[in-house]
């Protein structure tokens, strides 16, 4: 028996005949609409997603549809029978994404509703009339601006830099004796002393416009990865946000094999050049995007572990490797772009924010203010993914923090064909389990380049679901497709063939970065489990779950527990908050309170050395399987598992 | 006695003071104690090697290890229900790395697989390891194996020389030929098991899982191993051995945890373990080596047969089901002492 099936599509109607039984997605196909399905029409993916508008359907599954969902009419094209004449909507793909409950998208930054530039800022652009000197006058010009900003702004205590004393009598000339000045006034802002010294920045001629912005750079050191914002403190609107990897990759992975470089003759000025280029090449690719100048930048916050800020202030670091494992400084100082070798104004001050420990550093107490863990009033887990996983739990009243090593997979670095989340990177992948076909998507929609973290995050788990990958990773090259195949480091799964990349080779996920990934998802696995396990708190009785990482601007919560990176719980209790550090860093630099919280952070968790027993070995190597070596933590998996074990017996 | 029974330090020096206090302490009859018992959810499964003409074989008996549901000879608990048995380890050709004293007590045999079986089985084994080595070719192999098949009845164990390629091409047709005897291969790890138990699966045999000493690699294992449909009756536990003074620390302790999981009740640990002081042992220098050593060092012979039998009774304590030796008097040392701990 023939049905009309009509369709409303991009405000365009199409309708098609089919007989009873046929599916929904093939009445779409005969009308010429594509209905994206990622994961080849297996009900998996939910991106196939229509709303029936009129008539009945016979719905076969409804996996990834809320009950609200299905009440609105929503169903699935390619699990969705037809039974009847039916008028169907196909909503755009954004709209369906957006309702899929296992996409966590990273929310974007958006100004703190409070901030007020003239209250919270620290460095603050003031006008200045100069009275012009005269025979009578003979005062001279750095005397004559202090005056002047004695009467008019009672700052009684102006320090400058000897820079900025050759320039002065030019600018103040070329100006007419009428000034903008840029000073930092935090010492008179937290002490409410106006004798306090404060320092002078910048000083130009004429007046400049209040509104005009006001530069600062918020930056964070990741041992892979370097990002910084560029930021108009006027309004606090973050304006440029850039990120490459670190130069110091050249010298080593990790930071322990950073800090043996660094050792040796010569290595310590090697890697501190290499992170300034990183961070100067950044700075300009920010300030040409909104047409800023770096030497107007006059403001700093850098965050980022312990190790890479000795780096980056040439400070010796072997005795963070070294038994009893102390840093030089936890705290440094306020200092100068001039003395770090930061190409922004040279009399920027620069703010290097506060860590912890040898291995909790700055990056962590940033994240802990960004994700506002240190206020909640429930137990809150926060992890931080990167190249070291850093862990935070607590709420309020107290703060429980670890670290561990996890290598650099997730954000793309030591795997084969890994990148950076930026254009060209795959990172979305559904595999379909009969074909083992892939259907990818690119950032930017172009041709691949590599793979990111989350995509690496999607492939691993569909690798493992449809049998490509066992529970240890080996390759079955037994798959029976011949994108499995043997390679150079073993067996190895092709992603997209040379002919669909940008670069004309064959992108792949090898044994090798299987292993590399599963190392990475188990140590920050057994880093939080072993940390609640310490203070006696069961992962159930962590109300959420902050994930902070730079693997990409969303993660798919549903394939990061399947390879099991995050704890087997309800999804609701997943955030996403990309990457925390540098969000803190952009607080810090705003709001000199925010800022103090940070140093109050920093007094206030508690660091559990994981190497003190081998509780931690344990958990990890029991995580170093997929999803676990304990499946009754994952009890989601298990059914997803057996599930399509049911597919197959009943094909 | 005196600090744990509640009583404060005034009481306690009264106590002390005292040149004969009131509590009567000559009671007239003993107060019967109770020995606590622990009650395990899990067991031990317990595995069956070997197939008699009545199960499709051609064995004269098969062999039944593991279903212990206590740890090791707490006879209190549960009396042992199988006891572990002796595997003695033969090459398919006579090995030139082996102890002199290894050849010196084997003599001939060791020319003919077939021979040195006949003979093993004399010398109280209740297993075969059969090993191969990589000068075997396919033919050879399958040869070596229906020779030693037809020497002995007793259950067999086949382990390919090592090598993941070799030990592939080796043992497929081995277990193909061997359709039905319940034969166990091995050696399967993580790197390299898919073949070994597609091929048992598919003809009827065991297999021997190897983990390098690791509760969580073991158990890593079995799961893959059962994930390919392997039934669980069918997969011995290698916990891999460390010798005496090489690790059998290492390897008593994971064993002891492996046995706790199992009694707790973890199915993916429960299968019984079989262990290879006999390889281990005679790899040692205090083994291998008669001369230039230390003269403290005692008698070669003496010193080696302790080193074997030492390191084999510390695994048959934490658990070991099937015991592979190479010296025959081992053989009769460990079966006397599995005796005594069984009767104890």
């Amino acid at each position: 028996m023939q049905h009309t099936i009509s369709f409303t599509h991009n405000n365009k109607q199409a309708s098609v005949k089919i007989p009873t039984g046929a599916l929904l997605s093939d009445a779409a196909h005969l009308a010429g609409i594509d209905i994206g399905q990622p994961c080849g029409g297996q009900g998996r993916c939910g991106r196939c997603a229509v709303q029936v508008m009129e008539g009945t359907v016979r719905r076969r599954s409804t996996l990834r549809l809320s009950p609200e969902d299905v009440e609105q009419g929503y169903a699935l094209a390619c699990q969705t029978v037809v039974e009847g004449d039916v008028a169907i909507y196909v909503p755009p793909q954004e709209k369906i994404e957006r309702r899929l409950t296992t996409d966590r998208v990273v929310a974007e930054v958006t100004v703190p509703e409070e901030y007020e530039y003239l209250q919270d800022q620290t460095v603050r652009r003031i006008h200045l009339e100069l009275t012009p000197p005269s025979m009578d006058d003979q005062t001279d010009d750095w005397a004559r601006l202090q005056t002047a900003f004695r009467l008019q702004h009672r700052f009684e205590n102006v320090t400058c830099s000897l820079n900025l004393l050759q320039k002065m009598g030019k600018i103040l000339r070329e100006g007419d004796w009428n000034v903008t000045a840029v000073v930092d006034v935090k010492n008179v802002i937290e002490s409410y002393e106006t004798d306090r010294p404060i320092r002078l920045l910048d000083l130009q001629p004429g007046m400049v416009d209040e509104y005009s912005p006001l530069w600062g750079t918020a930056i964070d050191i990741g041992t892979t990865t370097v990002t910084l914002w560029l930021v108009d403190m006027v309004n606090g609107q973050v304006k440029a946000q850039v990120a490459e990897y670190n130069g110091q990759i050249a010298r080593g992975e990790d930071v322990i094999s950073r800090i043996i470089y660094a050792s040796k003759n010569g290595g310590g000025q090697d890697l501190r050049q290499r992170v300034l280029d990183s961070i100067n090449s950044l700075l300009e690719t920010a300030c040409k995007r909104v047409n800023a100048k770096a030497e107007n930048v006059v403001k700093a916050t850098i965050s980022g572990n312990s190790t890479m800020m000795h780096l980056l202030l040439g400070i010796p670091a072997e005795n963070i490797r070294l038994s009893p494992f102390i840093t030089a400084v936890n705290h440094p100082p306020i200092l100068t772009a001039r003395d770090i070798g930061l190409n922004t104004n040279p009399e920027a001050s620069v703010d290097c924010l506060p860590g912890v420990a040898s291995y909790v550093g700055a990056d962590i107490t940033a994240g802990v203010l960004s994700s506002g863990v240190n206020v909640m009033d429930e137990v809150t887990l926060f992890l931080d993914v990167g190249t070291n996983g850093e862990t935070v739990l607590g709420n309020r009243d107290w703060l429980v923090t670890c670290a561990c090593s996890a290598g650099p997979a997730f954000e793309g670095a030591g795997v084969v064909n890994g990148m950076r989340a930026t254009q060209g990177a795959i990172e979305e992948v559904w595999i379909n389990s009969d074909t083992l076909e892939p259907t990818y998507r690119v950032i930017g929609g172009g041709k691949p380049k590599g793979i990111c973290g989350s995509g690496l995050i999607a492939l691993l788990s569909e690798a493992f679901l449809t049998g490509i990958l066992d529970k240890a990773g080996n390759v079955n090259l037994m798959a029976g497709s011949s994108r499995v195949r043997e390679g150079a480091h073993g067996g190895e799964y092709v992603v997209a063939w040379g002919v669909e990349s940008e670069s004309g080779e064959d992108i792949v996920l090898s044994r090798v970065d299987v292993d590399n990934l599963l190392r990475a998802k188990a140590a920050i696995y057994a880093g939080f489990t072993v940390l609640a396990e310490t203070v006696g708190i069961s992962l159930e009785g962590v109300s959420k779950v902050l994930v902070g990482g730079s693997f990409g601007k969303y993660i798919n919560v549903e394939k990061a527990v399947q390879i099991g990176l995050l704890p087997d719980m309800d999804w609701s209790r997943f955030e996403f908050l990309g990457n925390t550090s540098v969000k803190g860093a952009y607080y810090a630099l705003l709001d000199w309170r925010k800022r103090e919280q940070v140093t109050e952070i920093a007094k206030r968790m508690t660091y559990i050395e994981l190497s003190a027993d081998n509780s931690f070995y344990e958990a990890f190597t029991s995580a170093l399987f997929l999803p676990h070596t304990d499946l009754s933590k994952f009890p989601s998996v298990v059914e997803a598992l057996t599930s399509k074990v049911e597919d197959q017996t009943s094909e | 006695m005196i600090a744990s029974a509640g009583l404060d330090m005034a009481d306690e020096r009264r106590l002390l003071d005292s040149p004969c206090n009131d509590i009567d302490e000559t009671p007239e009859e003993h107060m019967p104690i109770e020995i606590p018992k622990d009650k395990w959810p899990g067991n031990i499964r317990s595995i069956t090697i070997g197939a008699t003409s009545a199960e499709g074989g051609t064995r004269a008996k098969a062999v039944t290890v593991g279903g212990g549901t206590t740890m090791p000879y707490l006879q209190f608990e549960a009396p042992t229900t199988n006891k572990p048995v002796i595997a003695i380890e033969i090459k398919s050709r006579k090995p030139d790395d082996w102890s002199p004293l290894l050849a010196e007590v084997w003599g001939e045999a060791m020319n003919d697989p077939a021979q040195w079986a006949k003979k093993a089985q004399e010398a109280g084994a209740d297993l075969i390891v059969l090993a191969l080595t990589v000068e075997d070719s396919v033919e050879d192999a399958v040869k070596v194996v229906k020779s030693v098949l037809s020497a002995t009845g007793l259950p067999l164990i086949v382990w390919g020389p090592g090598q993941m390629e070799k030990d592939n091409e080796l043992l497929v047709p081995i277990s193909e030929a061997a359709k039905g005897e319940k034969l166990v291969l091995g050696i399967c790890e993580d790197k390299n098991y898919r073949t070994i138990v597609a091929t048992a699966m598919a003809n009827g045999h065991l297999v021997q899982a190897r983990a390098p000493m690791d509760v969580n690699l073991s158990k890593q294992l079995n799961i893959l191993i059962s994930d390919m449909g392997m039934p669980k009756d069918r997969i011995l536990m290698d916990p891999t051995t460390g010798a005496l003074g090489y690790g059998i620390e290492y390897g008593y302790s994971v064993m002891e945890r492996l046995r706790l999981a199992a009694l707790q009740g973890d199915a993916m640990t429960q299968f019984p373990m079989i262990v290879t002081p006999g390889f281990e042992a005679w790899k040692t220098k205090e083994s291998k080596v008669g001369e230039g050593v230390p003269e403290a060092w005692g008698d070669w012979i003496t010193r080696a047969i302790h080193w074997e039998t030492i390191t084999a009774l510390s695994l048959v304590e934490s658990g070991a089901d099937i015991i592979v030796l190479r010296h025959p008097e081992s053989v009769n040392r460990i079966k006397e002492a599995v005796e005594e701990l069984i009767t104890a």
